[in-house]
């Protein structure tokens, strides 16, 4: 973050900024015009984004691309204030208004924005063939040691794939709480668009539902609403009722992808392209844990 | 004589919670720290039970192995399992080569689980259910009794 001084015709100027740059190694392998693109599809939509300033592609001027977006001042991002007893009163509004703003993302039309120009639209019988071998490829090439539990799961769901989405929509691929800024009364701004993609409007919704998200440990997805009421809300939304066994698929999946993207962190930071100790963090906090949610998603569990 | 290792680990992690972290003015400062504190304490405990773990978990392999080979059919994974069997546990233990042999163990679970996930007889289910057990057991191996999940 950073605030900017400038004078022009109209005086002295100043606001405050957010910079992105592409990092030399994360938890997930992502790129700024993508996510540039997604945040820039949905400026002045029902969907709230901080607005984009400039994508800069050249490495040579900050050594990797980045794009600039406006700040949105006076909100909270944190998952703790939302589960905090003082955001009591909020936190129903805060929880109703995330599924309402994820069917609005759903329910977005990509086909007039520039998205078409930086990614393939898959077919819809595609979708999670595309993202399942995408997550299984990252988990071959970053596992450190071997990994029964995913490699099952990715056997069981390659043997049970849902049915084709009614359409193809836009996947925020990172929606839960923590990855929107809100106050009191609203959400202000959807961000962290670094998964973002085309396909099945229920992978969001599974991801939001995962028990790693359950931060206050009492069943509550994301730490904030109970999983019908959430459901409820989001068919409210789309119009349409959310298919179950389809959705179980899509919770399956996030196990997969949970895990895949802790192994990549750990990855990055055993190959020494990362000082960051939030890789090695994640790797020995979440690891298990995710592998123990894949076997309670498959029935598998204690 | 000198202070265990985890005993160590979990003084530095208290230091730089209680310590450190409150002297620090930047988010990112106070981000990285506690970090450090918390990985500090989860290394503690993994420290102390690692050897321990991989040797139970890779007897444990083998003993499933063990119950695998009459339930195969005549082929590449039974050899292989065999072979598994027949290696007599390395003397060197060190957790990196604990940790060598049970990947090496782990990889050929994996095989043994697709493989089995085919036969269909009771024989075949009875050891896909072991398998199941032993992969919830491998969890509860690796759980940590502290930790933040």
């Amino acid at each position: 973050m950073f605030k900017a001084v400038w004078e022009d015709e109209g005086g002295r100027r100043s606001q405050e900024f957010v910079l992105r740059r592409d990092p030399p190694a994360s938890l997930v392998e992502s790129e700024r015009t993508l996510e540039y693109t997604f945040y820039r599809a949905f400026q002045d939509s029902p969907v709230p984004v901080p607005r984009m300033r400039w994508l800069e592609t050249d490495p040579a001027h900050l050594g990797a691309p980045f794009f600039v977006m406006d700040r949105i001042g006076g909100c909270e991002a944190s998952w703790r204030t939302l589960i905090d007893p003082s955001f009591a009163e909020s936190r129903a509004r805060i929880a109703r208004r995330m599924y309402e703003v994820l069917g609005q993302i759903h329910l977005f039309d990509w086909t007039r924005s520039e998205i078409p120009g930086v990614i393939d639209p898959p077919d819809p019988a595609e979708c999670w063939k595309r993202e399942l071998d995408y997550w299984e490829g990252m988990i071959d090439a970053n596992e450190l040691s071997p990994q029964p539990i995913a490699r099952a799961a990715i056997r069981w769901l390659r043997s049970n794939p849902p049915p084709p989405p009614k359409r193809v929509t836009v996947v925020h691929g990172d929606y839960r709480t923590g990855n929107f800024l809100y106050d009191s009364e609203d959400i202000r701004g959807v961000v962290d668009w670094e998964m973002a993609h085309l396909g099945d409007p229920l992978e969001d919704l599974a991801w939001s539902f995962m028990e790693a998200w359950e931060w206050a440990r009492d069943g509550k997805k994301g730490g904030i609403i109970d999983r019908e009421e959430a459901i409820q809300v989001y068919e409210q939304t789309v119009g349409e009722p959310v298919d179950r066994d389809a959705l179980h698929w899509w919770e399956v999946f996030s196990g997969v992808k949970g895990q895949g993207i802790w192994l990549t962190g750990a990855k990055s930071f055993q190959d020494g392209r990362t000082p960051e100790l939030m890789m090695p963090f994640t790797a020995y906090w979440l690891t298990n844990f995710q592998d123990e949610i894949i076997l309670r998603t498959l029935g598998r569990g204690a | 004589m000198k202070p265990d290792v985890p005993l160590v680990l979990n003084g530095i992690a208290a230091t730089l919670a209680t310590h450190v972290l409150p002297e620090l003015r930047t988010p990112f400062g106070q981000q990285n720290v506690g970090i450090a504190s918390q990985l500090c304490a989860m290394i503690a405990q993994e420290f102390d039970r690692a050897a321990a773990r991989l040797v139970e978990e890779n007897r444990a392999l083998i003993s499933l192995f063990e119950r695998a080979i009459p339930v195969l059919d005549d082929g590449p994974l039974r050899e292989q399992l065999q072979q598994a069997i027949a290696t007599p546990p390395g003397s060197d233990l060190r957790i990196s080569a604990l940790q060598a042999e049970n990947d090496r163990l782990r990889a050929l679970l994996i095989t043994l689980h697709a493989q089995v996930e085919e036969i269909d007889t009771p024989e075949g289910s009875a050891l896909n259910e072991r398998i199941w057990d032993e992969l919830r057991e491998s969890t509860r191996r690796r759980k940590l009794t502290s930790g933040l999940a």
